[in-house]
This record gives C-alpha cells, sequence and structure tokens, in this order.
C-alpha cells in the first residue's frame, strides 16, 4: 500500500542543458520519515517540487516518467486540488506568507478561503494547524512580526489545514537560526508521530540521523541510494560526495567503533556509548 | 512630502456609526456625489453635496482628520485660484490689486467653483476612506464580484509598503555606513539613487519565484468559490440606503434627460 | 498567426506577484527621490519594469493598481491619474515587445516616448480637474506665463506637463533598464509564456 511511486522521473528545466533529474525511481511507505541528502545542484529542490506537481505544471521544461500520489498523477493533476494529498514547505519563510493577511489566524484561513471551505470547517481546521504546530497563542499576531522559527511553523500549519497525508519540506531551516531550526525540527517530528509522511531536504546530517527511518541520496540528478540512515553512513564515501556525516559517526569510523549489528554509530547516544566502552577496553 | 501608504490607509478605528455601515454602501455614496457634479454641474449642488459630507463626517467624528487629506492638494489649489485669478482667457472685471497683481473676478469664481468640486469630491472620499478598513472594503467587493485575483492583488499592495519601508531604512543605513553620499550636489546624489533601490528591487524581485509556488500550492489558482473568514453583514436599513442612494442618480439623470428633450 | 503568440504574453502566477512588487518599487522610488531632494518624481520605475519583464497588460495593471491604492490610502486625486499610469505601463510593454529594451540609445528612444504619451494622456486629465495646471513650481510657471500671452490653454497646460514629464521618463525608463539588464535570466524566463512541456 506504497502512497508515494516515483517512476523513471525525469526533468529538464526551460533554457537549461542537462537533466535536473535523472531517471529517478522509488516509493514511499505510509507514514515514514524520509530525509533528502545530497550536495548542491544534487536535484533537491527539484525533487521536492516534482513530488507536489510545480515541476512540470509551474516550471514547464521537459519532463518524462511520472509520480503517483495515491491516484493522483502530479504532473496532471491540479496543484489545488494535489494540495489535500500532499504538501509542500519551502526555505524562506517570509516568501510563503500569502502577505494579505493581518493575523496568524487569517493567514492559515487563506489556503482554506482558496479552496471554497465552510467558515465552521475553516475554523476547526485553523485551530487544530496551530494547536499542532504549537502557535496557537499568537493567533492574533501580525505573520511579519514572528521570529523565522515561528513564522516557518506559520507556513506549515498553512499546509497542514489543507490535511495532506504526505508533507514535503525543502531544507525548511536554511534560513533560520539555531533555535528556530530546533523548533521547527520538534514540530515536524510531531507532525510524523501524527502518521503523516515527511520527507524533508536538509544539509545538517545530524538532524537526518536523528529523525529519518530513510535517506534519499541524490548527486547530480541521479539517485545514488535510497536505504536506512545505517546503510548510507557506513557503506558510502560521503566525503567523496561533498557530504560531511556527523562529527561523531566519521569519529567512530577513524576509531574503527561499530555497533553490534555492524554499523557505524550515527546518533549521538550510540557514539557516545561506543566511544566510552572502547576507551574503556583500552 | 512622502505619505505613508500602509495597510491601514488613513483608517483609525472609533466604533462610530460610519464604521459600522458597510464599505459598499459607502462606495455608493461617494459614486452618487460625483455622478450629481456632472450631471448637474451647478455651485449650488456641490455646496448642497458638500455639506452633507460634512455633516456625516461630523457625525462619523472623523471631520479634524480630513485636515492632512485635504493638505496634500492645498498647493495646486492655491496656484489655481492665483494664476486664473491673473490670468485666465475670459477675465474682464478687476476685483482687486494687490500692488501690481491684477485679479480678476471672472478667474477667481471660475477657480473657486473648481475648488468647490475638488472639496467635494474628497470629503465624499474621506467618508469611505477615513472609516473603512481598507481590507474591508477589498473583500467586500470580492463578494460582490469583483476578480478575488484583483482582490488579491490589492490586499498584497496594501501590506507591502510597510515591509519595504522597512528595508529601505536597512538599505539606507548599510550604503551610508559604507560611504555612500546622499548629499551634495545633484550629480552626487543622482548618482547615489540607483545604490540605494537595487538592493530593495532585486530581492523584492528575486521572491517572486518562491512566492508563486507557495501560492500556487495554496489553492490561489483554484476554480472554486472564495468564502471569506470574516463575513460583511448588510442589515435591512443599509439596503434601503443604497436603494435611495441609486434612486437619486437616476431621479438626477431622469431630470437632466427631460430638460434635454424639452 | 505564429508572430502573435511571439507577443501576446499572458497571465501567470509570477506575472501576478509581480504586480504589487512594482507598486512597491514605485513607492521606494519616489521615497528615495525625496529623501535624495531629486526635482523628479521616479514614481513609475516598478510599472516600467513590470511592463519590461511581462508585458502591457501586466504594466498597466500595475499602474491602475498603483492609482487605485494611492487614492484609497493617501489622496483620491490619485484615482483619475490611473489613466496615465495604465498608458504608461500599455506603452513600455508594447515598446518592450518591439525590442525597444535591447541596448541603451534604444531605451533613451522608449524614454522619449513614454514620457511623449503620458504628457499627452494627462493634458485633458489636468484640463479637467485643475484646469490645465500640474502644481508643479516650473511647470505652472511655464503654463502661466503662455496665458498671459494668449496661448490657448490647451497649449499652456500641454507644455507645464511635458517639461516634468521629458527628464522623469527619460531618467525612469533608463534606471528601469539598468535594472533590468541585471536581473537573471532564470528569474526573467517565469514571466514569459507557457510553454507546452516537453515529454522526454
Amino acid at each position: 500500500m506504497a502512497k508515494l511511486v516515483v517512476e523513471n522521473l525525469k526533468y529538464r528545466y526551460p533554457l537549461a542543458k542537462n537533466l535536473a533529474l535523472n531517471n529517478l525511481s522509488f516509493e514511499v511507505k505510509n507514514g515514514e520519515f524520509i530525509g533528502m541528502i545530497g550536495p548542491n545542484h544534487a536535484g533537491k529542490s527539484t525533487l521536492c517540487q516534482a513530488l507536489v506537481g510545480l515541476v512540470p505544471q509551474f516550471f514547464r521544461g521537459a519532463y518524462g516518467g511520472r509520480v503517483m500520489v495515491d491516484d493522483m498523477e502530479a504532473s496532471k493533476v491540479p496543484l489545488s486540488k494535489l494540495a489535500s494529498k500532499i504538501g509542500i514547505v519551502f526555505q524562506n519563510p517570509f516568501s510563503q506568507i500569502s502577505g494579505v493577511k493581518l493575523t496568524v489566524y487569517e493567514e492559515v484561513a487563506f489556503s482554506l478561503e482558496n479552496n471554497g471551505f465552510s467558515r465552521s470547517e475553516m475554523i476547526d481546521r485553523i485551530d487544530w494547524a496551530l494547536k499542532l504546530l504549537n502557535i496557537e497563542h499568537y493567533q492574533d499576531r501580525n505573520p511579519l512580526s514572528l521570529s523565522g522559527g515561528q513564522m516557518q511553523r506559520l507556513a506549515i500549519a498553512s499546509i497542514i489545514a489543507l490535511k495532506p497525508e504526505i508533507i514535503v519540506l525543502d531544507e525548511p531551516t536554511s534560513q533560520l537560526d539555531p533555535q528556530g531550526s530546533e523548533e521547527v525540527f520538534k514540530a515536524v517530528g510531531n507532525l510524523c508521530t501524527q502518521g503523516l509522511t515527511v520527507i524533508i531536504a536538509e544539509h545538517k546530517m545530524e538532524r537526518i540521523c536523528k529523525y529519518a527511518q530513510k535517506i534519499l541520496f541524490l548527486h547530480q540528478g541521479h539517485l545514488v541510494t535510497f536505504d536506512t540512515p545505517y546503510q548510507v553512513f557506513s557503506h558510502f564515501n560521503l566525503e567523496g560526495y561533498g557530504i560531511n556525516a556527523p562529527v561523531f559517526t566519521n569519529a567512530c569510523k577513524k576509531l574503527e567503533v561499530k555497533l553490534n549489528n555492524g554499523f557505524y554509530p550515527i546518533k549521538l547516544d550510540e557514539a557516545y556509548r561506543k566511544i566510552g566502552a572502547y576507551y574503556e577496553h583500552r | 512630502m512622502v505619505i505613508y501608504m500602509g495597510p491601514m490607509g488613513l483608517y483609525q478605528s472609533n466604533n462610530s456609526i460610519l464604521e459600522k455601515l458597510n464599505p459598499i454602501t459607502k462606495l455608493l455614496y461617494i459614486i452618487t456625489v460625483i455622478a450629481l457634479s456632472i450631471i448637474i454641474p451647478a455651485p449650488q449642488m456641490n455646496l448642497a453635496c458638500l455639506l452633507a459630507s460634512v455633516t456625516l463626517l461630523i457625525i462619523g467624528r472623523v471631520f479634524w482628520r480630513l485636515i492632512p487629506f485635504i493638505g496634500i492638494n492645498i498647493t495646486v489649489l492655491i496656484s489655481i485660484i492665483v494664476i486664473q485669478g491673473l490670468f485666465m482667457a475670459g477675465n474682464k472685471t478687476l476685483w482687486f490689486q494687490i500692488g501690481s497683481l491684477r485679479f480678476y473676478q471672472e478667474g477667481l469664481c471660475y477657480a473657486l467653483n473648481l475648488c468647490l468640486r475638488v472639496f467635494n469630491i474628497l470629503c465624499a472620499f474621506a467618508i469611505l476612506l477615513l472609516t473603512t478598513k481598507p481590507s474591508d472594503l477589498i473583500e467586500s467587493l470580492v463578494e460582490k464580484g469583483l476578480s478575488p485575483k484583483l482582490g488579491y492583488l490589492l490586499c498584497a499592495v496594501l501590506l507591502i509598503i510597510p515591509q519595504l519601508v522597512a528595508a529601505m531604512e536597512r538599505v539606507m543605513d548599510s550604503q551610508r555606513s559604507r560611504g555612500l553620499e546622499t548629499e551634495g550636489n545633484m550629480a552626487v546624489r543622482i548618482k547615489a539613487y540607483l545604490p540605494l533601490i537595487v538592493p530593495v528591487v532585486l530581492s523584492s524581485l528575486i521572491n517572486i519565484k518562491e512566492q508563486s509556488m507557495a501560492l500556487e500550492v495554496r489553492g490561489f489558482s483554484s476554480d472554486l468559490k472564495k468564502i471569506f473568514l470574516n463575513q460583511q453583514f448588510s442589515p435591512f436599513y443599509e439596503i434601503l440606503i443604497q436603494i435611495g442612494l441609486l434612486t437619486t442618480i437616476t431621479l438626477a439623470l431622469l431630470r437632466r434627460l427631460f430638460l434635454w428633450l424639452s | 498567426m505564429g508572430n502573435k503568440k511571439m507577443t501576446f504574453r499572458g497571465f501567470n502566477t509570477p506575472s501576478l506577484v509581480l504586480i504589487p512588487a512594482a507598486v512597491g518599487i514605485n513607492y521606494i522610488g519616489k521615497y528615495f527621490a525625496t529623501v535624495l531632494k531629486l526635482p523628479l518624481w521616479l514614481d513609475s520605475i516598478g510599472t516600467v519594469l513590470a511592463s519590461i519583464l511581462a508585458g502591457p497588460i501586466v504594466g498597466a495593471l500595475s499602474g491602475a493598481i498603483n492609482n487605485i491604492i494611492s487614492g484609497l490610502t493617501v489622496d483620491p486625486v490619485a484615482f483619475i491619474y490611473a489613466i496615465t499610469s495604465i498608458a504608461i505601463g500599455l506603452t513600455t510593454g508594447i515598446l518592450a515587445n518591439k525590442d525597444y529594451f535591447s541596448s541603451f540609445q534604444k531605451a533613451f528612444g522608449a524614454g522619449i516616448i513614454v514620457a511623449v504619451v503620458a504628457a499627452i494622456v494627462s493634458t485633458p486629465i489636468n484640463i479637467w480637474f485643475w484646469n490645465g495646471q500640474t502644481g508643479n513650481i516650473w511647470g505652472d510657471a511655464l503654463y502661466a506665463f503662455l496665458v498671459a500671452h494668449q496661448h490657448p490653454v490647451w497649449l499652456a497646460s500641454f507644455l507645464d506637463e511635458i517639461v516634468v514629464d521629458l527628464p522623469d521618463k527619460i531618467i525612469t525608463v533608463i534606471f528601469s533598464y539598468i535594472i533590468f539588464k541585471s536581473l537573471p535570466q532564470k528569474l526573467t524566463y517565469l514571466f514569459s509564456p507557457n510553454n507546452k512541456i516537453e515529454t522526454l
């Protein structure tokens, strides 16, 4: 019962020479937390946009293969209709604010107003979304007066209010300070425990290792691998691709310290325990 | 003089009767006043409408806030009175003289009549603008059938200005701290212009891509009929006012038509 | 037929989002002109940029909305001058489609054309509303001189307007051209018509 199926996906931007996505195929199961990694220009943003139909519907260009979200084909179904199945959050929280609403509450309502929900349904959904993202006490504030982390959570709430089953986040913390990033990651983790499928592009590997069940690893538009974080960080030379594994994972690699299942530790507590044991043994 | 074009415009909440009226009713009032001043261009008509508007402004407790509103146009009005009084083509009857400046009755009457017309229109607008939140006006127009995309544009413009003002102040500080000269002769000042505006212009243009994508996935292009969270009500008495205003325009038109035919 | 498709530029979401940005740029332009005490308005750079980027219709809409909002928030008289702003947007957009923004010299020519069109459109409004005056000191002085010497009001009014418009619009168009040239191609193609999606 796979929810999201990508088959032989290829894409080239208008005016570009090279493919931004080159023959990708993978399946994401219901409720999974997927981390998307890769160096700059690996195609992470393009893939995020392809999953929600913006590629090719917004950008046009040349497209092949298909993305299926349940029974909807992402390149053909209108974007507003897809939004009830799969939502997307972008890098810059500032540019996702509608720019026409004066309060946080009304800002979330904007998505619902466009989709013709009744007033009572709107109010139910807004209250639910604000609570889920833990911003209900800011509901009367002007969206522009929020901090980066709060504004990004508002952007997520505005998407979640449409009740999608999958949410795609394209480096949602790249423009935030450490505290804001932490807030956003906690909120996203919370969405996953609510049963949503989460797909997140991110360049801080520590965070990916902490939350993700599987990793989509892209390089120059190709899918290098789609596997568990343990497999990816133990069996791939990530530095060769320009990606920095967590510091403690690298330390364990240097020391040849492995977990009982034969993989290098990828979480801080695992590494801490193993390295402690290693020094005790010596 | 640069006037702040903020999200609230000239509106300040004061819980008056005028504030509680539906924006459409107030808009209809402006249309009535302009229509009357075109259909019956007599100064008496303008004066009657002006008095009506002023009465309403006093009832709405916003009369004094009219002043900045008229202040913007005062220089051109004074300039008109002076130049028309001195030089208008049909000037014959000398009214008074200041030094060698000879003011004529025809030109002054013409200019004063013109000022009356301008004041009349300004006061009618003041009733709407001083007592209505701009976004309420736009939303009620969308509910009456204005294209929602046009409604979006109007609201977005209202909110973008304060953001830009904040961005401009940041740019101004940072460019000055880098040694950009903003004072001196004209050449220096013209040279300073582009370095000041370009950073704000570029960042607002570059944001457009992500903004458009975010709007798309939030159903901006959806064909469904939009329903607004905040609803505008039109109670029964207000519908009566609206009908009354429309009847006034019709009667004036009929009178004009009748005079023209006979 | 094919040619028509090339020049007509339709409406997509980026073009729509461009409009509030354009009005904002108009405002910034005017603000800095005032701060620097320049004897020019420079209040239509956004409208001109929108016309170059997304064509005459989007440009005209930017101009119209610019004046509707000033009319709603600052000065109702701005409403009637929406017609001038629309004319500036349309003219620039048509000139852009005719490739007037490919070189500096051509852009200068475009500035002159835009100035003349703006003055022609404003004159009847000035005559109807202000009996031909503009409120600008230099322009009105010229107007007074001409009217005092028995010249017709329409001529005095047109000259009153154009002495202000000519330098203002030429510099506006030149500045817009300079900004336009510095924009990345990745941005400018967003506003072009939606092409067919090619199949790979």
